[in-house]
């Protein structure tokens, strides 16, 4: 049974400019000691994420509203444990897909078929695994023949439908999808509908982030208000675009 | 000396290192079960790694065999120029200048390739959970498959200097060889990786003290040029280690016994260094790309 536990997580980044990134400075800063250590030792932290307290069980599956910059991004690469909490503790049971962003794992020179691997592999598929699941994702990108073709001669939509239908093919527990559509036609949307129905019903867990509201009151029974990295609210899907919208 | 320099350099991040209250996940367990993953991972970064050699060579007629080829030029040309200049006897000198310009090629393609191993791998480490060694092993995989490439300009050589170099069962010891550099390739792969995405100068000076690196190594002259009394500076050469314990294999010799305390010495050294800070750091390298 999967599920996710966040106990007071923060997240800070260390932005490093150019400058500050350099070797010099630390060196500078070890030459000199003192007075210019204080001020080179300060560099940007962005506090990403502050004090979540969070807990998913199975069959909840959750939208994520915000600003941009709101914390979004972050919340769903901490859930798949990209980044690990600068404070605070998290516990993730289940098999984790991160759908993020569609151009992982995708290489221009090589062809469909030899992405649906790589990319297959990449995500933890066995070559069993993808052997069996080839057919299906390549109905899935409905891109016949072009999938023998390297990926630069793709337009931007067939690289949508292609590393769409390879995410996919994943069954996991917990699934944490970032604003991954946009591209792809009418025709392919449909489809992708269709899939993303049968993924959401068979995970145990889904977090999404989109910019639609409509994806999120058609998919959510929850919904998590963020705003500049803290949780503004979690609770039913209305009363958060309630609150999001400040109704 | 700038990498020891750099490590002990306090990092000024190093409060906020993750302090993962989690009873059983340790920062040694978790960055031992990374090293763990990776090893059992094999079948991704096996993968990548020949994608990586596949995709440089897509498009052209010779493929990877242009890897081999642009060795041949290189080192043939060599071995005819300097056995000409330094006036050695060819049947002795050219042997053993392709034999260490293979070693030198593998033990310099890792040191600088490894140091972007992260920085280039980016993309991937931002959106998908994957142990961090597996960028390593993906590196040091890539580089060991071109030695296989390169290894073939040798077979000429043994052929035309058959009086000098034979194949025997010495040559047999390239295997362990390999081993002991591959080891090392991912220690001090991911020592390096860390520091290079840390600080983004790194590589650059990497990549300008690795040639340095080639000319005070005995790769292209003998070490019985110098004189008795400064040998021990090519015998504390780690780099002049790791190139004989290649060299010897390929010309028919069995590595001495001061190639591997001295081998033995770095790796340890290393794994114990490369532990220490992959404990500390693991968490943050995301952070720094």
């Amino acid at each position: 049974m999967a599920s996710i536990e966040l106990q007071s997580v923060s997240i800070e980044f260390p932005v490093y400019n150019v400058n500050a990134r350099s070797f010099k400075k630390d060196f500078l800063r070890l030459a000199t000691g003192g007075t210019v250590a204080e001020t080179t030792k300060q560099h940007v932290v962005v506090n990403a994420l502050s004090n979540i307290n969070l807990s998913l069980n199975h069959g909840d599956q959750v939208g994520l509203i915000g600003h941009n910059g709101a914390g979004k991004s972050t919340l769903l690469r901490l859930l798949a444990k990209i980044y690990e909490p600068t404070h605070g503790r998290m516990q993730a049971e289940g098999h984790i897909s991160p759908m993020l962003s569609l151009s992982h794992g995708i290489e221009a020179e090589f062809t469909g078929y030899e992405n649906i691997i790589l990319r297959g592999t990449l995500l933890g598929l066995s070559r069993k695994e993808i052997a069996e699941q080839i057919k299906e994702i390549a109905d899935l990108t409905g891109l016949g023949d072009y999938l023998a073709m390297p990926l630069r001669t793709y337009s931007s939509g067939m690289i949508v439908r292609l590393s769409f239908a390879i995410s996919a093919s994943i069954k996991p527990d917990i699934l944490l999808i970032d604003e991954i559509f946009g591209a792809g036609d009418a025709n392919f949307m449909e489809k992708a509908r269709e899939k993303m129905v049968s993924l959401l019903d068979q995970s145990s867990i889904v977090v999404m982030a989109n910019h639609s509201d409509d994806l999120i009151r058609e998919f959510c029974n929850k919904a998590i208000v963020l705003d500049s990295g803290k949780v503004k609210y979690i609770g039913p899907v209305d009363t958060a675009f309630d609150i999001y919208y400040g109704r | 000396m700038s990498l020891e320099s750099a490590i002990n350099i306090p990092i000024d991040s190093e409060q906020s290192v993750p302090k993962t209250a989690i009873t059983i996940n340790t920062p040694s367990k978790l960055a031992y079960q990374d090293i763990k993953d990776g090893l059992s991972k094999w079948r991704i970064w096996m993968l990548l790694a020949y994608q990586d050699i596949k995709l440089r060579y897509r498009r052209s007629v010779l493929g990877p065999f242009w890897i081999t080829l642009s060795m041949a030029i290189t080192v043939y040309s060599m071995g005819y120029l300097y056995g000409h200049l330094f006036h050695t006897s060819l049947q002795t000198y050219f042997p053993f200048l392709v034999a260490g310009m293979l070693a030198w090629a593998l033990i310099s393609t890792q040191v600088t390739e490894l140091t972007d191993a992260f920085i280039a791998a980016e993309g991937l480490i931002k959106q998908l959970k994957l142990p961090y060694s597996l960028y390593i092993h993906r590196v040091a995989t890539r580089n060991i498959i071109i030695f296989f490439h390169n290894v073939l300009v040798i077979i000429p050589i043994l052929l035309i200097f058959h009086e000098s170099v034979k194949i025997n069962s010495n040559t047999l010891l390239l295997i362990p060889s390999l081993l002991i550099v591959y080891i090392n390739s991912i220690i001090y792969g991911l020592i390096l990786a860390m520091i290079g995405a840390r600080y983004r100068d790194i590589p650059q000076i990497i990549k300008s003290l690795i040639q340095v690196a080639f000319f005070l190594t005995p790769v292209m002259w003998n070490p019985s040029v110098l004189p008795p009394n400064d040998r021990y500076l090519v015998l504390l050469n780690p780099f002049y280690a790791f190139v004989e314990l290649l060299r010897a294999p390929l010309t028919g010799l069995a590595p001495t016994l001061t190639v591997y305390m001295m081998t033995a010495t770095v790796t340890a050294i290393g794994a114990a260094v490369a532990f220490k800070m992959f404990r500390h750091y693991r968490a943050r390298i995301v952070y720094w790309l």
